[in-house]
């Protein structure tokens, strides 16, 4: 056995997390706010729509999905007060008016012949932005400061992978007329550009390089 | 998408019939449990009883659907909040959580059914549970659908894994077993809800107790349900403890169960004699 007086540096050779961040505290909570809200909507749409789609494998998804997002949910709304928000109510806010838009229309589907247009929603919009947007705050958040966002970023993000398959799968299965793909495309097309009105699921800087976000560099921290 | 999604309105594919639950009922031949005039509990040795225990599965497999809907309806029709025409998140939340574990009860008897030799749209569908879970209230949604109609799914969970047991299937004591543990945390939630959001307000606490005698009564199934010797369906006494029941709440179900085979037996009696003259 090693000398257990021997010194050894805090952080082992492979152990490559850094100090700086690219987003403060205050920025870090009013993005985890909005994804609670955005996680919000879409575990009340999954939900809602389990009654109105006749398809028994896409049914027993939507409810296995729903939690997913119920979940994510409860993660984000756990995270607030850690992030001095002891109102998480407060900070449960759709990003800007267009996301609320954005959410308006993708949950207007109800028909039960309409359950192409309800995953193309959630599977091939929302949930790649999702993706996207929890991506981007993983790869730019101080990987020592901020440990805890990005677990929950980690979980979050594996169910939204895993998700995303299994909608996609279900939405190629659905679809078996050129005029399905087309319409598939068109509602995907009017949803993206509702989606691009909006800058992403947590407004301009979603993904970064925009206003009202970090410029993708990290700030300096000195340690 | 509206809120408010009505039992006629629900989704299916043309595998499934829809009756009414009273047709049922009020059908004059006595039930597989009760060849001869009299009744027996589910037991492999009677006539009749592979062909009722697979009814009863497949009653079991769109019960499951129709909770499923139920739940996920739950998280979609109220806003978030604490006003009485709201719901708590953290309502919603357990709401979503039992969709997942309705979801997996729809999967398990999907493969159970094909375990006993049966087929999804075999046996007719009655939309009974999913009609509980309209009520606009959601404290009396969550009473008639988590402590009433989940309650009774302790009852017939309970059986099948008994059923199970007796008739030497361990994958069907399996599965029963599982879905039995779920049930039993839905019944809490109810039991939990219920206590929590009408702390303050006794007047709706009575309004959903008294909600969950009429759909208790009512699926009672004409008294299949109850405690007595010969009852098909047992009152599964312990677990509706472990799921927030107080004796005397277990006490008034078997009352209700008792009340509902006596009224049935008269209808059956008057429809025989009216039949005869």
């Amino acid at each position: 056995m090693a000398d257990p007086k021997k010194a050894r540096p805090p952080f082992s050779p492979w152990d490559r997390r850094e100090l700086p961040g690219a987003f403060t505290v205050e920025e870090t909570a009013k993005r985890v706010g909005h994804y609670k809200w955005i996680e919000m909507r879409l575990f009340e749409a999954l939900g809602g729509w389990v009654a109105t789609v006749p398809e028994l494998d896409v049914k027993m998804r939507l409810g296995t999905h729903c939690y997913h997002h119920a979940w994510h949910a409860e993660l984000w709304h756990k995270r607030l007060p850690e992030l001095r928000e002891m109102n998480p109510d407060r900070l449960t806010q759709p990003a800007n008016d267009e996301i609320v838009a954005f959410i308006d229309a993708m949950t207007e589907p109800e028909a039960p012949e309409l359950t192409i247009e309800k995953l193309v929603g959630v599977y091939r919009v929302l949930i790649p932005h999702k993706i996207a947007a929890y991506t981007y705050h993983l790869n730019n958040t101080s990987t020592i400061t901020d440990a805890p966002t990005i677990r929950s970023l980690d979980f979050a993000l594996r169910d939204e992978f895993e998700d995303w398959r299994d909608g996609e799968m279900l939405i190629q299965s659905l679809i078996e007329t050129p005029a399905e793909v087309d319409r598939a495309a068109v509602h995907q097309v009017r949803l993206e550009k509702l989606m691009l009105a909006a800058g992403g699921i947590a407004g301009p800087g979603s993904i970064g390089g925009e206003q009202g976000a970090p410029a993708g560099e990290p700030t300096e921290v000195s340690a | 998408m509206k809120r408010a999604w009505s039992a006629d309105e629900l989704a299916r594919d043309g595998r499934f019939v829809r009756i009414e639950f009273m047709a049922r009922a009020k059908d004059p031949r006595p039930l597989p449990s009760e060849q001869g005039g009299r009744r027996a509990p589910l037991t492999p040795d009677r006539p009749g009883a592979p062909e009722q225990a697979r009814s009863l599965m497949h009653g079991i497999f769109t019960g499951e659907i129709q909770a499923l809907e139920g739940a996920g309806r739950t998280c979609w029709d109220f806003p978030v909040g604490n006003g009485p025409d709201d719901a708590p998140f953290e309502l919603k939340l357990d709401m979503a959580r039992q969709c997942w574990d309705e979801a997996r009860h729809c999967e398990i008897s999907v493969k159970l059914g094909d375990w006993m030799g049966t087929e999804i749209g075999e046996f007719a569908e009655s939309a009974f549970l999913y009609e509980a879970a309209c009520n606009p209230d959601p404290v009396l949604r969550l009473t008639g659908v988590n402590r009433a109609l989940e309650g009774l799914a302790i009852d017939v969970f309970n059986t099948m894994r008994d059923f199970g047991e007796v008739s030497g299937d361990p994958i069907l004591e399996f599965c029963e077993d599982w879905m039995l543990a779920d049930e039993v945390t839905h019944v809490k939630m109810g039991s939990d809800w219920l206590r929590r959001m009408t702390a303050d307000d006794p007047e709706r606490r009575e309004r959903a107790l008294e909600f969950q005698r009429v759909v208790d009564k009512l699926f009672s199934i004409g008294g299949i349900r109850g405690e007595d010797e010969d009852s098909p369906i047992k009152l599964a006494r312990r677990f509706r403890e472990l799921a927030g029941f107080a004796d005397e709440e277990i006490d008034e179900i078997a009352q209700l169960s008792h009340e509902a085979r006596q009224e049935l037996l008269t209808q059956r009696r008057r429809t025989v004699e009216a039949q005869a003259s």
